[in-house]
C-alpha cells in the first residue's frame, strides 16, 4: 500500500485511489465542485490543485493517483492563489442571487468565496443574461445564469439513471446547461441532481423558495415509501417534515434515493392528524381519555375471544409498523390467543436501481417477526369477516384501503361486531370503528426496519409527539400489561433486544451494532451473497 | 439561621463638619430650585415657556433620523413588499423576534414573505435586522407606540407592518450613510 504524507500528515492509501477521496478520507478537506464520490472523474472545475513535490505544475487531486512518497501541500501559498484564480473565473458571471436562492446556505460556491472569493469584481462588463427558474422537467428548476458547469448532473444522468437529458449545450464561453425540448428531465431519481448540484442552478421544486436551509433540524432516518429502505436524513423544522435527503450508505443506496420517497410527509403535520382516541357512541365517535380507551380495548378483546373464540378474532398488521412494534403486537396476539392475522403489503412499480415493488418499509420484519399471516392473506380474512365468522378485527394503520377494494373493505367493517382501528388520522375503516386509537409517524418514534434484502436499519425520533400521544409500540404494550402480565413499558432498543434473543434471524443484532449503516439479518446476509 | 454578616468599621463623619456640610447641601438645593421656580415663573408671567415640558400626546418632538422605533417594511411602488424573504433579518435578530415563511410568484421578483410576523414584545429595537437586510425592505420607523392591552396585540403581522417608501425616507438615507451604502439603490 503506497504512504503518502499530505500537509505533513502520513497516511496509507490503498493502490488506485485518487488523492481527494484519499485526503478526504484522511480529515484534509480539499475544495472541490465537480468531483462527487458516486460519479466518474471528470476534472473540470481545477477547484481541487494542489502542489505535489517535484512535479512541476500544480495537479488536481480528483485525477491524480496516489504514488508511494508522494508529499502533497494543500494549503501553500501557490495552491491558495490558483484556487483564488478558479473563484474569481467561476464568479465573473455567477449572479447575486444568494438572497433569494435556495441553495444559500449549503452552496459549495457561497461557502468556497468565503475562504477564496474577492470582494470586489475586476470585471466592468455585465453578466450573463441567460434563463432563470427554466422549468426542464416535472420537479427540477434550472438557473442557468449559476450554474457553474461542473456537470455533475450531467454525469448522473449519464452513469446512474442512464437517461441522459442533461447536457452541457454550445462551446467556450457560450457554454450552457440545458435539456432537449422533446426530452424533459423527469425520471424517477431527477432531484438527485438538485442534492448534487454544488450551487443553486438545479433547485427541487419541492422546496423552492419555501424554507432557509440554515433553520432544518436534520434526524437520521429510513425512507418509509418502499421497502429498498433508502437512508435518509429527515429535515424537519417546527415539527414538519420540509424535506427529505439521501444519506450515503454503500450497502443500500449510496448517495441517491427515489422522487417519490421525498415527497408525502404533509399528513405528518396536517391538521386533521388524530390526536386523542374515540371511543364509539351510537351514531358518532367521542374523543376519550387513553385510560378508558385502553380499557375498552383490552377488555372487549378478552370478551370477543371469551365469547367467540380466538377464531373469531382477526388482526391485520401493517408493514408500515417498526420491527420492535411487529414484535410486541405479535405477543399481544399471542397473549389473546389470537391466530389470523393478515399483512396488506401495498405494491406498485419497481425498478432495478433503488425503487422496489412493495411500497411499505418494513413488511419483511413484520413477516420475520410472525405477522406475515397463511396464504388467504387480507383478502381472506376480510372475506371470513364479511361472512361473520370473524366478529373482532384489530387494525393497524390503512394498508388495507390500498390493497383490498374498497367495497369488500366497508362489507367486512360493517359486519364486525368489535373493530379497532390504529392510524394517524380518519379513514373510510376509522369512521366505521367502535375504538380509534391515534399512532405517531416514523418521523416521531425510534425503531427499527428490515428492508427487502434483510438490513435492518434504525430511524431516529426527528422530534417529540404532543404530549400525551402513544406510539404504536406504547399502545401495544399498554394492552400486553393489560390482557396479561407484562410490564406496559416500551423502549425501543429494549424490545430489540428481546427479538435478537428469540428471534434466530436477528441473533446477535443489536442497536450498538447496527449503527448509522444497518447490519443484515442471518437471513438477509445469506440472501444477498 | 446563622448570620455571615461582617460588620464594617467606618470612621464616624466628624460632627461639626457633618452640620456644615449639611447646611451648604440644603441651601445649595434651595437656590437651584429657586431658581426654576424664579425662571419659569418669568417666562409664565411673560407667556413665553422657558422650559422644555412637551405636552405630549398633543405635543409631538420631531424625531432625528438616527431614533430607532418600530422596524417596519418598506412597500415598492406596486404596493408590495420590498421584502425578498431572504430570511437574514430573521438570522440577525438577537432576540428572534422575526417569523418569515417564504412563498413564490410569477412576478420579476419572484420570492415573497408569505408569514412574516414580528412579535415586537420581544424586539429590542437594535435595529440589526435594518443592517442586515439586502434590499432596504426592513428600516426602523420612528414608530413608537406599540404598546397593547394582550400578547397577541404585540404580535405585527406583514399587513400591519407595511409602510409607504415616502415615510421612511429620511432613515433610508440616514442608514445609507451610515452604511456606505451609494444613494441610489442599484438597477434591478
Amino acid at each position: 500500500m503506497p504512504t503518502i504524507t499530505i500537509d505533513g500528515k502520513t497516511i496509507e492509501v490503498a493502490e488506485g485511489t485518487m488523492l481527494l477521496p484519499a485526503a478526504l478520507e484522511s480529515g484534509v478537506h480539499i475544495p472541490h465542485y465537480c468531483w462527487h464520490p458516486k460519479l466518474s472523474v471528470d476534472g473540470n472545475c481545477r477547484m481541487c490543485q494542489v502542489e505535489i513535490e517535484g512535479a512541476p505544475k500544480l495537479a488536481i487531486a480528483c485525477n491524480t493517483p496516489v504514488r508511494d512518497g508522494m508529499v502533497v501541500h494543500t494549503t501553500s501559498d501557490k495552491v491558495e492563489s490558483a484556487r483564488k484564480g478558479v473563484m474569481e473565473l467561476l464568479l465573473v458571471n455567477h449572479p447575486l442571487d444568494c438572497p433569494i436562492c435556495d441553495k444559500a446556505g449549503e452552496c459549495l460556491l457561497q461557502d468556497y468565496s468565503y475562504s477564496y472569493g474577492s470582494n470586489e469584481s475586476k470585471t466592468p462588463e455585465p453578466r450573463r443574461k441567460l434563463e432563470k427558474r427554466k422549468d426542464i422537467g416535472e420537479r427540477i428548476f434550472l438557473d442557468q445564469e449559476r450554474c457553474i458547469l461542473c456537470r455533475r448532473c450531467v454525469r448522473f444522468c449519464r452513469e446512474i439513471t442512464g437517461t441522459s437529458e442533461l447536457a452541457v449545450f454550445n462551446l467556450g464561453h457560450t457554454s450552457v446547461l440545458d435539456v432537449l425540448e422533446e426530452k424533459p428531465l423527469d425520471n424517477e431519481y431527477s432531484i438527485n441532481v438538485a442534492d448534487i448540484c454544488p450551487v443553486g442552478a438545479l433547485t427541487s421544486k419541492d422546496f423552492h423558495h419555501k424554507l432557509r436551509v440554515w433553520f432544518l433540524k436534520k434526524t437520521p432516518s429510513v425512507c418509509p415509501q418502499c421497502s429498498n429502505g433508502c437512508n435518509v436524513t429527515v429535515q424537519h423544522y417546527r415539527d414538519r417534515v420540509w424535506r427529505v435527503m439521501p444519506r450515503r450508505n454503500d450497502a443500500v443506496n449510496d448517495t441517491w434515493m427515489c422522487d417519490h420517497g421525498r415527497s408525502g410527509y404533509d399528513h405528518i403535520s396536517a391538521e386533521d392528524r388524530l390526536r386523542a382516541p374515540r371511543l364509539r357512541d351510537g351514531e358518532s365517535l367521542a374523543d376519550v381519555g387513553w385510560e378508558s380507551a385502553l380499557d375498552t380495548v383490552a377488555q372487549r378483546l378478552r370478551a370477543a375471544v371469551r365469547d367467540h373464540g380466538a377464531d373469531a378474532v382477526g388482526a391485520i398488521a401493517s408493514p408500515h409498523l417498526s420491527n420492535e412494534e411487529s414484535f410486541r403486537f405479535a405477543r399481544l396476539l399471542e397473549a389473546l390467543g389470537v391466530e389470523r392475522v393478515a399483512l396488506p403489503v401495498p405494491m406498485g412499480d419497481s425498478d432495478d436501481l433503488l425503487i422496489k415493488a412493495e411500497k411499505a418499509p418494513n413488511a419483511r420484519g413484520a413477516r420475520d417477526l410472525g405477522l406475515g399471516g397463511d396464504a388467504g392473506g387480507p383478502r381472506a380474512l376480510l372475506e371470513a369477516a364479511a361472512a361473520g365468522s370473524i366478529k373482532a378485527l384489530y387494525v393497524c394503520g390503512s394498508d388495507i384501503l390500498h390493497v383490498e377494494d374498497a367495497d369488500l373493505v366497508e362489507r367486512a367493517t360493517a359486519a364486525l361486531e368489535l373493530l379497532i382501528v390504529q392510524d394517524l388520522a380518519m379513514s373510510p375503516v376509522a369512521e366505521r370503528a367502535h375504538v380509534v386509537l391515534p399512532s405517531l409517524s416514523f418521523a416521531e418514534k425510534d425503531g427499527t426496519f428490515t428492508n427487502v434484502a434483510g438490513r435492518v436499519q434504525r430511524f431516529h425520533k426527528a422530534w417529540d409527539a404532543p404530549e400525551g400521544q402513544l406510539s404504536d409500540g406504547e399502545i401495544f404494550s399498554e394492552l400486553l400489561g393489560r390482557v396479561a402480565e407484562a410490564p406496559r413499558g416500551f423502549s425501543a432498543a429494549a424490545v430489540f433486544d428481546e427479538i435478537a434473543a428469540s428471534c434466530p434471524a436477528y441473533a446477535g443484532l443489536s442497536y450498538a451494532l447496527l449503527g448509522g449503516d444497518g447490519a443484515a439479518t442471518t437471513a438477509g446476509a445469506g440472501a444477498s451473497e | 439561621m446563622a448570620s455571615n454578616a461582617v460588620p464594617l468599621r467606618r470612621p464616624k463623619p466628624s460632627r461639626r463638619i457633618g452640620w456644615i456640610r449639611g447646611a451648604r447641601a440644603i441651601l445649595t438645593g434651595l437656590r437651584i430650585t429657586n431658581g426654576h421656580f424664579m425662571r419659569n415663573l418669568w417666562g409664565f408671567i411673560r407667556r413665553k415657556p422657558t422650559v422644555f415640558t412637551v405636552q405630549y400626546p398633543e405635543q409631538r418632538v420631531p424625531m432625528p433620523p438616527a431614533f430607532r422605533g418600530m422596524p417596519v417594511l418598506v412597500q415598492m411602488d406596486n404596493g408590495k413588499e420590498r421584502c425578498v424573504a431572504c430570511g437574514l433579518c430573521e438570522w440577525a435578530c438577537p432576540t428572534d423576534c422575526i417569523t418569515i415563511f417564504p412563498a413564490e410568484t410569477a412576478d420579476e421578483v419572484e420570492r415573497y414573505p408569505d408569514v412574516f410576523d414580528i412579535d415586537m414584545s420581544r424586539c429590542m429595537f437594535c435595529g440589526l435586522c435594518e443592517e442586515a437586510c439586502p434590499e432596504e425592505a426592513i428600516v426602523m420607523s420612528h414608530e413608537m407606540e406599540i404598546a397593547a392591552f394582550s400578547r397577541r396585540g404585540t404580535l405585527w403581522h406583514k399587513e400591519d407592518l407595511l409602510t409607504p417608501v415616502e415615510s421612511v425616507a429620511a432613515r433610508l438615507s440616514h442608514i445609507r450613510r451610515g452604511y456606505e451604502r451609494p444613494e441610489a439603490k442599484p438597477a434591478e
